[in-house]
């Protein structure tokens, strides 16, 4: 391999497996520490309506609050360098994405006390052991969406992956880590696999299975169900739960075979301007009231223990929130596949193409 | 051209019914309610995202629409060495997909260590939108009659007179046309506006595709209706004043 | 046209700032990707710099090719129907009284300063089996279907069948027609306003027919903005992303899906870099060959 410096760039260089990384990290602007600001990165509406608001009135510090719509863009911003944000909401894999990258801070745990907040069954993911660089927050499921008077019971991924039953009324997501994942799944291989030959079989299935498919929706399968546009859906159990309200006759199920499940957590990018009030944030937000007050709003499952106290019965008895324990020994949080990554995306090119 | 105003008008009316109804999902109609308008009306986020906007949209739409004027009128004016290879250059924003570019421009401002923010989201936006107003003046500026210059020089006016009156007025409907196009390719702009954002800069586009993954209220709706009425409204008073002061020189 | 050195100030006040501009915030920022174009992907999409055809050899494979000429085939007819809407719509506001040309020109754009996810999913609500249209066509057809009972002809409507106007090629379509309108229809209006009425009145004075007056005098006319406007329209339906995604089946992803991805999902920003830099080989080829073609025509200057 022929590399040469980066023309551009001052910056330091990150020794990986043999050859020159390209590290734009960002050298910091010089923000004073005494500075009485905070900029979180989040999604839109994905903390409570007085959790900001309570925050800046135990510690006087101010909040921007600014939103990304895509993990994946918030972490190809990062990889140019941290624009100046001190708190993240990342999920399970690119948590881990971004340890290997070296862009997390490692969470110093004596100033996070609220930390013992935290279930125990949380403490050790697979994306980061001993969480050392994630307070865990709320997590969730993808699962199947469908309406009850057309498809019965449904208990298998079966139903979208390998049956013309509902052929024309069904729908997958768009995402080609969580539908890849759940086939392999389905196949009895792991969700995270690097296998080539699991991941054509995989392949081979869905292009099969999209025949009787309307479409890879982006997070409207949701929509479509309600609408009548489709009887079965994969979908996040949170997007399914919002038309449950609406309408009876649909429902939410994790299938048998397991799930792949998220656990988003609470992250300090290197390069954060505000340290110590990110280190406050955290705490805050893993303060059993607050954290309920999350969790009473955004209506996923907590990570929380201590905040289960405070969350609404409804939700803590509603099995499409917190699914029964057994479901999340069957499922599986996504990994980073490093190097097997371009094979998922040679395999979900395909599958488009078909 | 009726017809065309119903393809255009049709999903707006949609838009604009969802807006009262009252559901969080814009599926079925459970009702008439005003409560997304209080909602939106309440929301300073909102408020903030629009302002942000607002403000990248006009300033953006001013700076290219003068540049891209300069850059379509020369291109048509004058022959110059490796005029071909300059032309190809200057319409690549068109060409290049948007999330190359966003990635460009997010990895240039590192490397020029200039913070991320309304200012680079702005100066991003002039970028892409210079080629698209010099495309529209150029259109214009074709079949351009030189002898009226021409007749202008012979009257003896300077090369800025004769730019300014008899030019000018020609190029106008061209610029209008051009930076109507500039300003609706800021205010609906996410993907680079998101690359090259930072703290304090969220805008209007990237509040709602960060909305959908949680949820899409009618809120949004509201909000779009609001701008639909106010920039009609505003049209209708500038038309009367414009038919009186039509009037009073009429009558003057 | 001048040659530059017979008013060289005038040609740098008018090119300098603009071109310094682009040079610097847009064609330095692309040279970075230009270098990108040839590096290796590290494990978590980190760029490892190199000189490398690999990505190049990936992009000309077959399957990306073939997603390359499935976007042509899509933009070129969305851009052949936005014409047909499109061009009327230039020529009526063209010809519309001075004082209502500025308010038509807004209202076809008023639409596009609402969000494009707001609208893409306006027209879901309208395109769906159960939206809008499909309602109004119901209600349309039970109100003939009563008349004919009237009249004592039951069922020769039949029962109603849903279009099925939604996840496929043709809901793409009609998205992309609908969101590169103005992109079409401002150029062409631009080259149009110009044109003097009254040529278009000698022309039906001197007993041409209005087909033969649009086609002899009109379209030749206003030939800058149309192909200005097409090739817009044309490039930027080549170039989306969102409406094939939302409004599409199972088989319309198009190559600005398949590059976004590079950029996010894939993590592959070397790959995403050589798939963008061959599609605008690939326009520079085409506008080369249409550039030679055209002054072959003119013949030697």
């Amino acid at each position: 391999m022929n590399n040469f410096s980066f023309p551009f760039t001052r910056r330091r260089f990150l020794q990986g497996s043999g050859a020159a990384a390209v590290a734009l990290t960002f050298s910091g602007r010089g923000v004073s520490a005494q500075e009485k600001k905070l900029n979180v990165y989040n999604w839109d509406t994905y903390i409570g309506e007085t959790t900001l608001s309570s925050f800046t009135d135990n510690t006087g510090v101010q909040v921007q609050y600014d939103l990304y719509a895509n993990l994946e863009e918030m972490f190809a911003k990062f990889q140019a360098g941290n624009p100046g944000y001190d708190v993240i909401f990342p999920s399970d894999y690119m948590i881990e994405t971004m340890i290997n990258a070296d862009m997390l801070v490692e969470l110093d745990r004596s100033k996070i006390p609220n930390f013992k907040n935290i279930d125990p069954n949380f403490l050790n993911p697979s994306f980061d052991p001993g969480c050392k660089y994630n307070v865990p927050y709320m997590w969730g499921s993808c699962g199947i969406g469908y309406r009850k008077s057309k498809v019965g019971e449904v208990d298998s991924w079966k139903i979208l992956l390998d049956d013309d039953k509902h052929s024309g009324r069904m729908a997958l997501l768009a995402d080609q880590r969580f539908v890849i994942g759940v086939t392999l799944l389905y196949l009895g291989y792991s969700a995270n696999t690097t296998n080539p030959d699991e991941i054509d079989a995989a392949r081979d299935l869905l292009i099969k299975a999209k025949k009787h498919l309307k479409g890879f929706v982006p997070d409207s399968g949701q929509d479509m169900l309600i609408s009548g546009d489709v009887d079965v859906v994969m979908e996040w159990n949170g997007d399914v739960l919002k038309v449950m309200e609406e309408d009876d006759d649909l429902t939410y199920t994790i299938p048998k075979e397991g799930t792949v499940i998220w656990v988003d957590g609470l992250c300090i990018p290197k390069g954060a301007p505000n340290m110590e009030n990110a280190y406050k944030f955290l705490n805050h937000l893993a303060d059993a009231q607050v954290n309920a007050e999350v969790a009473n709003t955004v209506h996923y499952a907590t990570t929380n223990k201590a905040a289960r106290e405070h969350v609404a019965k409804a939700d803590l008895d509603n099995p499409a929130i917190y699914a029964p324990d057994d479901v999340l020994k069957r499922s599986q949080a996504l990994a980073d596949v490093g190097d097997a990554l371009p094979l998922y995306d040679a395999a979900w090119t395909e599958i488009q193409a078909a | 051209m009726g017809g065309t105003f119903f393809f255009l008008y049709f999903p707006i009316v949609s838009l604009i019914a969802f807006s009262f109804n009252d559901s969080k999902r814009n599926i079925t109609w459970q009702g008439f309610t005003l409560r997304y308008y209080e909602k939106a009306f309440e929301n300073s986020q909102l408020h903030d995202a629009f302002l942000n906007s607002l403000t990248v949209a006009g300033v953006s739409t001013t700076v290219s629409t003068i540049f891209g004027t300069m850059l379509g009128l020369s291109l048509y004016r004058f022959r110059f060495p490796a005029q071909g290879p300059f032309e190809g250059m200057v319409h690549l924003p068109i060409v290049i997909p948007e999330i190359c570019m966003a990635v460009a421009m997010v990895a240039f401002f590192f490397t020029v260590e200039m913070p991320l923010g309304l200012t680079t989201i702005t100066v991003s936006h002039i970028a892409f939108s210079i080629p698209f107003v010099a495309v529209v003046i150029r259109a214009r500026m074709a079949g351009f009659e030189q002898s009226l210059e021409e007749a202008s020089y012979d009257l003896g006016a300077n090369q800025w007179q004769t730019f300014w009156n008899v030019t000018f007025p020609y190029m106008k409907p061209g610029m209008v046309a051009g930076a109507l196009l500039a300003f609706t390719l800021s205010l609906d702009d996410f993907v680079i506006t998101f690359f090259t954002s930072g703290p304090g800069s969220t805008t209007f586009p990237i509040k709602i595709y960060s909305m959908v993954r949680f949820s899409v209220t009618p809120e949004v709706n509201a909000a779009s209706t609001v701008l639909i009425v106010l920039t009609l409204a505003l049209t209708a008073v500038a038309l009367v004043i414009q038919s009186r002061s039509q009037r009073k020189i009429d009558h003057g | 046209m001048e040659s530059w050195r017979k008013n060289k100030l005038a040609f740098s006040v008018l090119v300098l700032p603009p071109t310094a501009w682009l040079v610097i915030f847009f064609t330095v920022p692309l040279l970075i990707m230009w270098v990108y174009s040839f590096a290796e992907r590290g494990p978590q999409g980190q760029i490892y710099l190199a000189v490398n055809f690999a990505n190049y050899a990936r992009a000309i494979e077959w399957i990306h090719l073939g997603i390359i000429w499935k976007s042509v085939w899509v933009a070129a007819i969305s851009t052949a129907i936005t014409f047909a809407v499109g061009f009327p719509l230039a020529m009526g506001i063209a010809f519309a009284p001075t004082r209502w040309k500025n308010l038509l020109l807004l209202l076809v754009i008023l639409p596009f300063w609402t969000n494009l996810l707001i609208r893409t999913y306006a027209w879901i609500a309208v395109l769906r089996t159960r939206g809008f249209l499909n309602f109004g066509l119901e209600w349309l057809h039970d109100e003939f279907s009563a008349f004919f009972a009237l009249i004592g002809l039951p069922d020769v409507m039949g029962e109603f069948q849903a279009l099925e106007l939604l996840y496929n090629q043709k809901a793409v379509v009609i998205g992309l027609v609908y969101v590169y309108l103005p992109f079409l229809v401002l150029p062409i209006y631009a080259t149009l306003e110009k044109l003097n009425k009254s040529y278009l009145e000698a022309s039906l004075d001197l007993g041409a027919g209005h087909w033969r007056t649009l086609f002899s005098v009109t379209m030749p006319l206003a030939m800058p903005g149309v192909v200005s406007g097409c090739l817009l329209a044309f490039i930027l339906s080549m170039g989306t992303f969102l409406t094939p995604a939302l409004l599409g089946g199972t088989d319309s992803e198009m190559i600005g899906n398949l590059i976004a991805r590079q950029f996010s999902s894939s993590r592959d920003w070397p790959f995403g870099s050589a798939l963008s830099f061959l599609l605008l080989y690939l326009t520079f080829i085409i506008l080369w060959v249409r550039a030679s073609m055209a002054s072959r025509k003119r013949g030697p200057i």
